[in-house]
């Protein structure tokens, strides 16, 4: 029993870092613009979709450092042309936005490659087992943890060291202000929107590997990144990072014990929480109002 | 000066008219062919989206199929008929508010509904309240034609308690009688793993399993808990995308190795969404595109084809057989009316142009369950054709594997 409890700490945190991808894009676009994306997860499928297209020509790894960023102009395009006229607005404004967007982006992947599930062909060299023992780890799956943990260093390092980044949190702390000190706070939303959409597309490159790709194939993700953002505090990226690890693990050990209950324990975590610290475990108060 | 233009119509002369009017609009037949332009009404309900869209998809197609079929050799008792689909998004809820719209606003005059047994059982209900012919083309879980059973209900698809009983003794006979289960948690994943269970333990069999919400997108945790088991056979049960899903894991992880993989439903959709070292196991399959010999089976698969540029699959074929059954119900009783249709279709055998399989199918009276053939085999990586990515070990006739009306539970009641 000890090894299966303790199998599936190291696969929830493997899960949970894959959530934490997904969590960061939702947060960054969260923390400075206060719009909740629902269309996160449709962005997520457009980059696997992407992926598959681009894989013929170029391999996964082309495809993987090529149908992000595609992802992301098209996510800065329709901030430019749509998101940001809300801004101004109540966020139930956008939150309506985004979910209308949701079902658009999910009926064109719907249209375009149809309702059956596609596969998206990784290299061989990482479809193998580390070992027989720890068989769940395979070597797509290490790749997964790496790619996450070089865009969570890479994320942070930028929004420390470089001007942007900088301008970011402080427009999550005081947009005003960063506009009164004469900053084009218009674009500065647009890149921000388009880095959170950037990481939706890797984690749908990600995620088309391990699972393949359908229309639907961000919903289910989706829910596990807004929860990793409440848990963690809305406007803390390291609370989001230390949320999406946590009901990671939680949602794994739960089905060691109480399989139909995997879904239902991160909705828990989120209620205890919400109810015991509004702000998350390192949010800060007074955000999102 | 006056300049009469027109006969003057008297009291007498308009009476007679209208008289004669009245008495044209019974006998013309020009009146016959007027009515015939009002299309017969046929809603269908299926998840379009969510994680059984492919199956639902497939399903739409084949009754698109039979309609567009129908229509062209002269409709449904000198009427055409007219297909409104509907999106049950995968929820109970939304289901059951698109059969209540269909019914009531748009007067269906029949209800097709649903890939979801959860949703299809509770479409029942609003049909049987409302006494709308109901049929359904794939929900599988037993008490829609079993305890629960309707008057105006008919399915096309198996139980899960026949798909079960056709291929457990194959699992146990070829593999062993140790099994772990990964099932969903709803109607149709519950009753399916009692009949794989019953069918077990009658074989001295030993089993553990999990079951997981509909659409489960990781599976490590279940897959290291099965490992874990050491069983003969993983029962993948999932449906749909969530079934592809824990097949790619488990190949992934190299589970293969370590046991066989079987259940009852890995369907033609999903059989060629996985890569082909996901494409085993030993499973039922309900209706199969390549019967040789078998009449008609190669137009209807040339008709799919044509339509959609995919291969014909048993939800296809669930679809195509729902709408031709409405049609033979409608045709035998001369009626749209529910009850006299759902008389007329009991017992009803399936002309060979529908049936499009060897032997005899037909509903049960009992319980107006279709009675198929059920075929087992084993799914492997494509053989020439793209779509040949399973062989048929045995034929086995539903009524075989489906028990009786009695041992099912039905109990058939008509309204007064």
């Amino acid at each position: 029993m000890l090894q299966l409890v303790l199998f599936n700490v190291t696969n929830g945190l493997i899960i949970g870092a894959f959530y934490v991808l997904m969590a960061l894009g939702v947060a960054m676009i969260l923390n400075l613009s206060n719009v909740i994306n629902f269309a996160h997860g449709n962005f997520l499928a457009l980059g696997g979709y992407f992926a598959f297209v681009l894989t013929p020509y170029i391999g996964f790894w082309g495809a993987l450092v090529v149908a992000p960023p595609l992802v992301a102009v098209i996510g800065y395009l329709i901030e430019r042309v749509m998101i940001r006229r809300v801004y101004s607005r109540d966020p139930v404004y956008s939150l309506l936005l985004t979910f209308g967007l949701a079902f658009i982006l999910q009926d064109a992947c719907r249209y375009i490659w149809g309702t059956t599930g596609l596969p998206l062909t990784v290299p061989a060299s990482l479809s193998q087992g580390i070992s027989s023992e720890l068989f769940f780890i395979t070597g797509y799956r290490l790749f997964m943890m790496a790619i996450v943990a070089i865009a969570v260093i890479g994320l942070f390092a930028f929004l420390r060291y470089t001007r942007m980044g900088v301008r970011i949190r402080a427009g999550t702390l005081d947009l005003d202000t960063v506009a009164a000190l004469g900053i084009n706070v218009r674009l500065l939303r647009s890149f921000n929107f388009a880095v959170g959409i950037y990481l939706a597309g890797l984690a749908g490159v990600l995620a088309g590997g391990q699972i393949g790709l359908n229309p639907n194939m961000g919903d289910d993700l989706l829910m596990p990144a807004f929860i990793a953002v409440i848990v963690g505090g809305v406007g803390s990226l390291t609370g989001t990072l230390l949320g999406g690890l946590l009901i990671g693990v939680a949602s794994a050990l739960t089905t060691v014990f109480f399989p139909s209950a995997q879904e239902a324990v991160i909705y828990v975590i989120m209620a205890v929480v919400v109810l015991i610290r509004p702000r998350g475990l390192m949010g800060e108060e007074g955000m999102l109002t | 000066m006056a300049y009469r233009i027109l006969p003057a119509i008297g009291r007498r002369t308009l009476i007679k008219g209208g008289a004669a009017l009245g008495a044209l609009q019974v006998a013309s037949p020009y009146i016959i062919s007027a009515r015939g332009e009002v299309p017969i009404k046929l809603g269908f309900i299926d998840p379009i989206t969510g994680v059984l869209s492919a199956l639902a998809a497939s399903e739409v197609e084949g009754a698109k199929l039979a309609v567009a079929n129908i229509n062209a050799s002269g409709g449904v008792l000198g009427r055409q008929l007219e297909l409104l689909v509907e999106d049950s998004a995968n929820d109970v809820g939304t289901g059951v508010q698109k059969a209540r719209k269909l019914i009531d606003r748009d007067k269906v005059d029949g209800i097709f509904a649903d890939v979801n047994s959860a949703i299809a059982y509770a479409i029942a209900g609003v049909t049987s309240e409302k006494g709308v012919f109901h049929i359904v083309p794939g929900g599988h879980t037993d008490p829609i034609t079993g305890k629960d059973c309707k008057w105006n209900v008919f399915r096309i698809c198996n139980t899960t308690t026949m798909d079960s009983a056709a291929i457990s003794a194959t699992l146990v006979k070829k593999f062993g009688k140790r099994w772990f289960f990964i099932t969903p948690d709803y109607a149709y994943g519950q009753t399916l793993q009692e009949g794989f269970v019953k069918q077990l333990t009658a074989m001295g069999g030993t089993y553990e399993g999990d079951k997981l919400p509909i659409n489960t997108v990781d599976f490590s945790a279940t897959l290291i808990k099965a490992k874990a088991y050491k069983p003969d056979v993983l029962l993948n049960n999932m449906g749909g995308l969530a079934q592809i899903n824990c097949m790619k894991q488990f190949t992934q992880f190299g589970m293969q190795k370590d046991m066989a993989l079987g259940g009852a439903l890995f369907e033609l959709e999903s059989i060629t969404s996985v890569p082909p070292e996901a494409q085993t196991g030993w499973w039922t399959m309900e209706w199969w595109w390549n019967q040789p010999g078998v009449p008609h089976v190669a137009e209807f698969v040339a008709g799919i084809k044509k339509a959609t540029n995919k291969p014909a699959s048993a939800r296809h074929w669930f679809g195509y057989v729902g709408v031709h059954s409405f049609k033979l119900a409608a045709e035998a009783a001369k009626s749209l009316e529910g009850i006299k249709m759902a008389r007329a279709l009991e017992g009803l055998v399936l002309p060979p142009e529908v049936a499009l399989q060897p032997g005899k199918v037909f509903f049960r009276t009992g319980d107006h369950q279709l009675m198929p053939s059920i075929f087992t085999g084993e799914a492997h990586p494509p053989k020439g054709d793209p779509a040949n990515v399973f062989t048929i070990a045995e034929a086995i006739a539903g009524e075989t594997a489906g028990g009786t009306v009695a041992e099912n539970g039905c109990k058939m009641t008509y309204p007064a």
